[in-house]
């Protein structure tokens, strides 16, 4: 269904390079580039030679083809079923576009078919009209390289204006929010776009420095045991940072990556696994941990 | 022997190693031990060759340890989705896909099979050693694309003609492509439409964003089908407490999706022992579609009820009439400045109540089916838990001892004698 060669990378490769055979070009490295930018590692030494040793009759030895038009294809049953799918997502509103022409296909699947069970229930409201708008203008302005005017409100309630270079929208699926990453404001990087009230091109002369500045990285080790399923409940919980495991006699050490603004949610991700997970580095990443029970002692729950 | 090649037949053999790879990454070669070493190497090799600078590699005693390590936050499209673009073909497969769609180039050149054949002859004439389709390969082939809706058939008297579907015309979609591609189930077949397009302009990075259900996306795919015409299926199911996969008969009933470990799993009714019940869908492969069932809507409806009652994935079925249900309740205490914990109780709450029980004191509580859902969930509050109860007691002695272990854990109580 979805694993099928009309979809390879080999098959979009040899699609462009007969494009560009068609349009008069006759440079192997072009070719080979084309490859290398649509295809694997190693397909350079698959696709151009099949094609010139004629495995592939699509191109002559004088590099010629018999297509007389630009491959095309037309949009597969699951492609249209995939896209009616997600036309019936509510943040397809956010982008302002009417996928038409789809009318009569049954989608893939609708929300009934799903169910995503431990979302927070406080996403951003994708159907608000404010909401909406806010979102296309940070769009349009990432899309053209413009800068921005923000006025929002901060957690303490308070009205904060910036104008900043907007580098990207981050969606977190956990959250369900959108949050715009921006340089150019010291103390405004992460903007939540539902705290926004105001969101403005900015068209003025003040030059906005966009160089984004480094990420602060820290790395934690954790002992991992491999009781009540920790060891695969871990390695799947943190799967999407980046991290490294090894086995140390009956236990698992798994270092993990993170970026230094998330370190509270990794210490209440760290605490969720109970004794199963020890931290063993950093120094001051444990004594968070530390300090959190402590706290918990003072409760006398036992 | 074979040849090595990049391409793969059968996604299931390295569905499994790709796991192994991202999700562990701690196995030495020797210790691939259900496949042989050449397969492990070949099947490495090729996940190289995908996923490039995503491999990595450390040296043991036991060996060298192959790894995938990607910050999902960083990798503005799912890497995984090349494995689901490198299915093998022959050269008869992609010469005549080629030219079949040169030859059937818009909606309005309709054809009948010996036309077609007439004409890939003239296509091939020009080369040294031209290859031959006869005439059942190429109608296998148009049979295929057929049902890919990609080539239509029209009858006209006893004769078969074809001709290319209608193109959708499509709007400036890169935007959209680039979000779902990576948050919608089965977000490769967004990545193939992308794969088409000239724009690659992104504008989206992903927080807390699992990437290993791309794996799983021809499964989910299947399943999605099933469901869309109430159909029971069969499907092979390898848990990780079986070492030889068992088949399973069930009416699958909806897709549960974590964003929080990035599992999926199917909530299915099985009828042999007449429960709804929860697979999960890495575990799954070969689902095969059968009759569809009148049973689909009741089924359906009754896990929409019982979800008011699902912390994770468990459900149980009612006894005497009556729901397995446990309780579970606890309560935190709340400093001055310090509303985002009722905040987050609200928010991440996924059933029960939140309870103010005084300017400083909240209580959470519900009944679950299954305690051992929530504990993860409960422990993210330890600094501030001030009373817990559980139904049932043995959950509850077991958190109490698991604090207690947290506690010698980091030395703040001694280690009994």
């Amino acid at each position: 269904m979805i694993f099928n060669e009309i979809y390879s990378a080999y098959y979009n490769a040899v699609a462009k390079i007969i494009t560009a055979v068609l349009d008069g070009k006759t440079d192997e490295r072009e070719f080979n580039q084309i490859v290398c930018d649509h295809a694997f590692g190693e397909s350079m030494l698959t696709v151009l030679p099949a094609l010139k040793s004629e495995k592939w009759q699509l191109i002559r030895a004088d590099m010629t083809t018999p297509l007389q038009h630009k491959p095309t294809m037309p949009l597969t049953l699951i492609q249209k079923q995939w896209l009616k799918a997600i036309s019936l997502d509510p943040r397809i509103k956010l982008f302002g576009v009417e996928l038409s022409g789809l009318e009569d296909v049954e989608p893939l699947f609708t929300p009934s078919d799903y169910y995503v069970y431990d979302r927070y229930s406080d996403g951003d409201p994708f159907e608000d009209e404010k909401y909406i708008k806010h979102f296309r203008t940070i769009l349009f302005a990432l899309k053209h390289k413009k800068n921005l005017k923000l006025e929002m409100v901060n957690r303490k309630g308070n009205a904060v204006y910036t104008r900043c270079v907007p580098q990207r929208l981050e969606y977190s699926e956990k959250d369900d929010k959108f949050r715009l990453v921006t340089t150019g404001c010291h103390f405004i990087r992460t903007v939540n776009i539902a705290r926004i009230t105001k969101c403005k091109i900015y068209n003025g002369d003040t030059v906005i420095p966009s160089a984004e500045p480094e990420v602060h990285l820290d790395t934690i080790t954790l002992r991992v045991s491999e009781e009540r399923n920790t060891l695969e409940r871990c390695m799947l919980h943190f799967a999407h940072f980046e991290k490294r495991a090894e086995k140390v006699g009956d236990h698992y050490l798994l270092h993990i990556k993170f970026h230094r603004d998330d370190e509270p949610e990794m210490v209440i991700r760290v605490l969720s696994f109970g004794p199963t997970v020890e931290v063993l580095e950093s120094e001051h990443f444990k004594n968070l941990i530390i300090a959190k029970l402590k706290s918990q002692k003072s409760c006398e729950l036992l | 022997m074979s040849s090595y090649s990049e391409l793969i037949k059968n996604f299931e053999k390295i569905r499994s190693y790709m796991r192994e790879f991202y999700v562990y990454g701690f196995k030495s070669r020797e210790e691939y031990n259900k496949k042989s070493a050449r397969s492990y190497d070949d099947e490495r090799r090729r996940m190289e060759s995908w996923l490039g600078d995503h491999m990595s590699f450390v040296r043991t005693p036991e060996g060298k340890n192959v790894f995938i390590s990607i910050d999902s936050r960083v990798s503005q499209h799912n890497p995984f989705y090349k494995a689901l673009k490198a299915k093998s073909f022959t050269d008869g497969d992609i010469t005549l896909h080629f030219i079949l769609f040169d030859i059937l180039h818009s909606p309005e050149v309709v054809l009948s099979l010996p036309e077609i054949l007439e004409k890939i002859d003239e296509y091939l004439d020009g080369f040294a050693s031209p290859m031959v389709f006869d005439e059942s390969t190429v109608r296998k082939k148009l049979k295929e694309y057929m049902e890919q809706e990609i080539i239509l058939g029209q009858k006209k008297g006893r004769k078969m003609l074809y001709h290319r579907a209608e193109n959708i015309p499509l709007p400036e979609i890169t935007d959209i492509l680039n979000f779902y591609s990576e948050v919608a189930p089965c977000g490769v077949v967004g990545s193939f439409l992308l794969d088409k397009l000239e724009e690659k302009t992104d504008s989206f990075s992903f927080k807390h964003h699992y990437i290993t259900s791309a794996m799983d996306s021809n499964v989910l795919a299947m399943l999605f089908k099933a469901m869309h015409k109430k159909c029971i299926v069969t499907v092979s199911n390898m848990s990780r407490r079986a070492d030889e996969p068992r088949q399973n008969r069930i009416i699958p009933l909806r897709i549960f999706i974590s964003v929080q470990n990035g599992r999926q799993h199917l909530l299915a009714y099985q009828p042999d022992f007449n429960v709804i019940k929860s697979f999960r869908i890495d575990y799954l492969s070969d689902v095969k579609i059968e009759e569809p069932t009148p049973r689909f809507d009741e089924l359906r409806a009754e896990l929409d009820q019982k979800q008011a009652h699902m912390w994770g994935v468990t459900v149980k079925t009612k006894r005497h009439e009556e729901e397995c249900l446990e309780h579970i309740d606890f309560t935190v205490r709340v400093a001055e400045n310090e509303e985002y914990i009722i905040r987050r109780l609200e928010r991440e709450k996924r059933c029960g109540t939140v309870e103010k029980l005084d300017e400083h004191t909240y209580r959470f509580s519900a009944d679950i089916y299954d305690t051992s859902e929530i504990i993860p969930w409960i422990r993210t509050f330890i600094c501030r838990i001030t009373e817990l109860h559980f139904s049932n007691k043995a959950f509850e002695t077991q958190f109490k001892k698991d604090i207690r272990a947290m506690y010698r854990m980091y030395g703040l109580e001694e280690v009994e004698a």
